[in-house]
């Protein structure tokens, strides 16, 4: 039938694009590199390494929003439970007087039963995503902001004074130079990467973005599928969270409230569709690196201020979409088509 | 058509029962809250709200979001705000503010519209551009000493005990509509929103509707971010930050569905006052502001549920009927295929 060969040629011609936009992101990250290093001398690929502590929630996040986009889904609650799993294990902590391995743990399930929330009102009671992970992140936060309340530390201050045995998640060197928040990082990639192109579960997250019906007639059950991304980004989360928490020292309701566009901003960026059915969790996770690069490289090498850092992820955001929106158009690449050709031709 | 009618006067009388109920248990529990000042003062108070449910309702009557209207009140508050404060002159500042929010609407409306990307992506990209601005423009500094006049003509009243902000909005809301229900291209918006591909089949501009919509939508949180300098009298930078999920929130409490073709401003200015009471009614029943976010979090959760379970229902029903209909009028077939939608 028609329809299946340009089904066909258009999954082929997606597959090279996704070649090719890795590729693109690549250079893309280099010509940073690049442009920051000529900039400030002081921009240098170590000081990279041992400063991603700023920007490694933004990509565990992502990764894991990766499975929800590509399902069709969007989650926009992700930075809200970052602050919910903190709190979480500031205070089942000090104030519960729990261990500090047993406070983590908890706040992992609390993440998850936050993902599992809104999947279940998405995947069972066909909300919009985006509606209940909005309604999600005002609850997340009130709930956070409560928590806070009940400890004896008030909540502007942040709990800290953890144990030596936490803080050092995201303080550990190996060899003295590659820091452990990029070691969960790459180890994060691997495991998303294997559950996201080489897992069963992985080809049904697929297969649910891209033809919901036709999962579900060919015997996955969609609706778990959907509740089960949410769930994992609810994970990435709660890991983001615990990392950030490691890290700062200091357990805040209100870390992460930052964080919703530079996620979505990595995962569009990286060449996940959001209509859902196409996108890798390498291409997000080169974008999170890209816009991580950026939030620390522009401060740093050309002195601008880190509140108007949403102008240039925003404007990386629309250029990407616009570009895309333009490219696919056949109006507009025919007329390119034509420029190229008179150009070759003069 | 009496039917549709029908469905749309119900979904505004469960919101109205509701607002209703509500102040009703509040009243019970504080008798303080059922005073008439104290109700024309949550009339009052909810006037930014209303500017701003009814401005994006225009984008979910037709199927799209704009997540970008409380950015846009924080600029438009900045920018007025501070040529008020350097003296210019009223009507300049104004207009101003007003042309920035219509900018802004067209730019939305071109990505959305025109070339047909996801609107909660594009207006969260338009999100961050402008929030961004907003520091840049103020140095993130606040914007103070507001002129007397502007701050005191919050406090005019002109219907009774209602303020002239509120009157003025109600009769704008009023007449806006019946634009969309009594004329030929008021009712656009929700025809496309209800059926996108038909409206395009039936010779309605789809595209241009959606830009005026996303126009309509800036222009609306423009004046509402007038309106909010003048009565809050301070602007921050993050001065209207998290409105946008809000007023959202107020259009689901007034009955409009987010998948479009379905509800009225009139339903969105009582979601609004419902949204805007929230903080007001926490204050009368002893609890602190810290509830807010959550109190929030869990009335647009549980509305927007039943609200899709409402609808799954009706469409089960809906599908059901169609299908006796059917039956009842042709001889059963074997191996037809029966295609709804």
């Amino acid at each position: 039938m028609n329809i299946n060969s340009s089904l066909i040629q258009f999954r082929s011609s997606i597959k090279s694009t996704v070649k090719r936009w890795e590729t693109v992101l690549t250079f893309l990250l280099l010509s940073e590199f690049i442009v920051f290093s000529l900039a400030n001398e002081k921009f240098t690929f170590a000081r990279m390494l041992l400063s991603i502590n700023d920007i490694i929630s933004i990509c565990i996040i992502s990764l894991f929003v990766t499975f929800v986009m590509v399902t069709g889904g969007i989650d926009i609650q992700a930075g809200s439970i970052v602050g919910l799993t903190s709190i979480v294990i500031g205070v089942s902590w000090q104030d519960g007087g729990m261990n500090i391995w047993g406070a983590v743990i908890v706040s992992v399930i609390v993440a998850a039963l936050c993902g599992a929330l809104s999947g279940f009102f998405v995947a069972y009671c066909g909300v919009q995503p985006m509606i209940v992970t909005l309604g999600g992140s005002f609850l997340f936060s009130g709930i956070a902001l409560l928590i806070s309340k009940i400890s004896s530390t008030e909540s502007y201050k942040g709990i800290s004074g953890f144990p030596d045995s936490f803080t050092q998640i995201a303080k550990y060197k190996l060899f003295g130079v590659i820091s452990s928040q990029l070691l969960i990082f790459i180890a994060l990639i691997i495991i998303c990467y294997f559950l996201l192109h080489k897992s069963k579960y992985g080809r049904s997250v697929f297969l649910v973005g891209v033809n919901h019906e036709a999962s579900e007639y060919s015997g996955i059950n969609s609706r778990l599928v959907v509740m089960s991304t949410y769930i994992l980004s609810g994970i990435g989360a709660s890991i983001a969270g615990i990392v950030l928490t490691a890290y700062l020292g200091t357990a805040k309701s209100d870390i992460g409230v930052t964080f919703t566009l530079p996620i979505i901003t990595a995962v569009v960026l990286g060449g996940t569709l959001s209509t859902g059915g196409k996108g890798s969790i390498f291409g997000t996770a080169l974008a999170a690196v890209v816009i991580g690069v950026l939030r620390f490289g522009l401060p740093l090498s050309f002195k601008i201020s880190t509140q108007y850092l949403d102008i240039p992820v925003g404007i990386l955001l629309l250029a990407v979409v616009i570009g895309r929106a333009l490219a696919s158009n056949p109006k507009t690449s025919a007329f390119f088509n034509k420029l190229l050709r008179k150009k070759s031709v003069g | 058509m009496s039917l549709i009618k029908k469905i749309t006067k119900i979904r505004e009388m469960s919101s109205l029962l509701f607002l209703v109920i509500l102040f009703g248990v509040v009243g019970l529990i504080n008798s303080d809250f059922l005073t008439p000042t104290s109700l024309i003062n949550c009339l009052n108070d909810s006037v930014v709200f209303t500017l701003l449910a009814c401005g994006i309702a225009f984008t979910i009557f037709t199927g799209e979001i704009d997540v970008s209207i409380g950015a846009i009140l924080g600029i438009t508050a900045a920018v007025t705000s501070t040529m008020l404060v350097n003296g210019s002159s009223w009507i300049v500042a104004v207009m101003v503010g007003i042309i920035i929010g219509a900018v802004i609407g067209i730019f939305n409306g071109w990505g959305v519209a025109y070339l047909g990307i996801p609107s909660l992506i594009f207006t969260l990209g338009t999100n961050g551009i402008i929030r961004g601005s907003i520091y840049v423009y103020t140095k993130g500094a606040w914007v103070e000493n507001l002129p007397v006049w502007f701050t005191k003509l919050s406090q005019f009243k002109l219907v009774g005990n209602l303020t002239a902000y509120y009157t003025i909005t109600l009769v704008a809301v009023i007449a806006a509509s019946l634009i969309l229900t009594r004329t030929r291209k008021g009712k656009y918006f929700i025809a496309v929103g209800d059926n996108a591909s038909g409206a395009t089949l039936v010779g309605i501009p789809t595209k241009k509707t959606k830009m005026l919509a996303y126009i309509l939508s800036g222009v609306f949180a423009a004046v509402a971010g007038i309106i909010y300098s003048s009565r809050i009298g301070f602007i921050t930078p993050t001065a209207g930050s998290g409105y946008e999920m809000r007023a959202i929130a107020a259009c689901v409490l007034g009955g409009i569905s987010l998948s479009g073709g379905l509800g009225s401003l009139i339903g969105a200015s009582i979601g609004a006052i419902i949204m805007s009471s929230v903080s007001r009614i926490l204050v009368f029943l002893g609890f602190s502001s810290d509830y807010d976010n959550t109190i929030t979090g869990v009335l647009l959760i549980t509305i927007v549920v039943v609200d899709a379970l409402a609808q799954n229902r009706s469409a089960i029903k809906n599908r059901r009927q169609r299908l006796m209909a059917r039956t009842a009028l042709l001889p059963p077939a074997k191996g037809e295929k029966q295609h709804e939608h």
